[in-house]
């Protein structure tokens, strides 16, 4: 049986590398996201309810629904999870959870592969992809929902917005530069359904792209990453994000090298799991908002 | 040499008693401490394995604490399951922005609609429709409303939520998202949604 979706909020950190990365991006979005982690926590801290007897009936509603498989919440987390591994390639995911403290940048220097651009590309268009059916499976929007993505991503807000910065300035600008949405939608354009089939991470996340076929799946890749391409490059330069200013905000909380930017991208990648992280985070609030309005 | 033997053996019995130990708590040997949640996941994964130990706890509990409804989802399969309405179906009643509010859809799912009200950016309240077909123990607590908004019984619930319940089925509900948003704000809003409209809904 699956895990207890009280014991998955439970279990997520207050420190660690994952945790140092994301407060790293405060100065992106100050005030935006807070690391509230514990079930009961969560409950409290979303509803503002101090009554033990509403929190206990908020939290049992919201176990139903996370565990009633047709409310969609349980194939969100595993999105949240599989993209977050797939990034990696190598499992990072569960690498992560280890880094649970500070890790030495240099001491990882020869365990680093930097990713080909291309790869990297593909990467991020999965994490979009992940982000786009996550959206629609936690707010229960039919169909595909790339129009109504494109539209909610305005007005996203709390974990949901630092997992979009922490996708841009993690796996855009600091791997691919200040450009970054302009050169992976060059390499969109030009990919063929090989490039996808090709990437290590591809083959288990599959099941979820919408499409018959992979020209289908590379379609919906393309449709994805064209409905926030603008929202992306205007968040990029309203808040004049550069690979500098980016490694010195990091470099306060992580040991990492402004002389070696492939190499970051890397060990963010191996190191943190952010992706997952306020994945868990976004699925429990609309969870307890939900299971408030229903009790 | 027979004190550093007899200190060897003493040793030894100390190290097997707690490689043992070891391997009781590694295989689950230490209980599990319970927690609050643990019942209503066993209750919506159909575990059935204590169930009697449960029952029991249950009576216990009746005692010393007061009756709370069950938060379980009705089994929908069933002959006489009430099917809840679709969440698209819910959406004209809400009200329309104004005042200075923004509205942002947050949640549609089959049988609850759900909406944010934002003001300069921020989170204000949350509005929601929701058809207790999907949680019939929640129309309980109006039994004992003393209020009415729009001729339909309302209460408040907890310290942020203000209720509605319409046509003895739908719950309509505005929640506080900060102290600005106060109670009287939450009934103003509640009064705006077209909750005669709503009761007409089958």
């Amino acid at each position: 049986m699956s895990k207890p979706i009280y014991e998955i909020i439970d279990e997520l950190p207050t420190s660690g590398m994952t945790v140092r990365a994301l407060n790293a991006l405060d100065f992106v979005i100050p005030g935006q996201w807070e690391n509230i982690v514990g079930f009961e926590n969560t409950i409290k801290t979303i509803t503002g309810e101090t009554d033990e007897s509403m929190v206990q009936q908020i939290g049992e509603r919201a176990i139903h629904l996370y565990n009633d498989k047709s409310q969609g919440y349980q194939t969100a987390l595993w999105i949240y999870q599989k993209v977050n591994s797939a990034g990696g390639a190598l499992g990072s995911a569960a690498l992560a959870n280890k880094f649970t403290e500070s890790v030495s940048f240099l001491s990882f220097l020869n365990r680093l592969t930097p990713k080909a651009d291309n790869l990297q590309a593909i990467d991020l268009c999965l994490k979009i992809v992940g982000e786009v059916v996550a959206y629609t499976k936690i707010n229960g929007i039919p169909g595909d929902g790339i129009a109504e993505f494109g539209g909610a991503i305005a007005d996203y807000g709390n974990a949901s917005l630092m997992r979009m910065a922490a996708l841009i300035c993690f796996d855009g600008v600091i791997p691919l530069g200040p450009d970054f949405v302009l050169k992976v939608e060059d390499m969109v354009s030009k990919f063929q359904p090989s490039d996808l089939t090709s990437h290590p991470g591809f083959s288990y996340l599959s099941s979820f792209i919408p499409g018959t076929d992979s020209f289908g799946q590379l379609g919906f890749i393309r449709q994805s990453f064209g409905s926030i391409r603008d929202w992306m490059g205007s968040f990029v330069s309203s808040h004049s994000l550069t690979q500098n200013v980016l490694v010195s905000n990091l470099q306060r909380f992580i040991e990492v090298s402004e002389s070696k930017l492939d190499y970051v991208a890397a060990f963010l990648d191996m190191t943190t799991n952010y992706y997952e992280h306020t994945g868990i985070q976004t699925l429990a609030r609309s969870l307890v908002e939900r299971a408030q309005a229903e009790i | 040499m027979v004190l550093s033997l007899k200190a060897r053996s003493h040793n030894f019995w100390i190290s097997l008693v707690l490689a043992l130990t070891l391997l009781m708590v590694g295989c689950g040997g230490a209980p599990k401490q319970e927690s609050r949640w643990d019942k209503a996941q066993k209750e919506s994964t159909g575990q059935k394995t204590d169930k009697k130990e449960d029952k029991k706890e249950d009576k216990k509990e009746d005692k010393t604490t007061e009756e709370k409804p069950s938060q379980a989802i009705p089994d929908k399969t069933a002959p006489d399951a009430v099917k809840p309405v679709a969440g698209s179906a819910l959406n004209k009643f809400f009200p329309a922005p104004g005042d200075g509010f923004e509205r942002v859809a947050s949640q549609e799912k089959e049988g609850a609609a759900i909406y944010k009200l934002k003001k300069d950016g921020k989170d204000a309240a949350e509005l929601s429709i929701t058809d207790t077909a999907n949680n019939p123990g929640a129309v309980d607590k109006f039994k004992s409303a003393s209020d009415k908004i729009g001729g339909f019984p309302a209460l408040e619930q907890g310290s942020t939520a203000t209720a509605v319940l319409v046509a003895n089925r739908f719950q309509v509900k505005a929640i506080s998202k900060n102290p600005g948003f106060t109670k009287d704000n939450r009934k103003a809003w509640l009064g705006k949604f077209d909750l005669k409209g709503l009761s007409a809904l089958k």
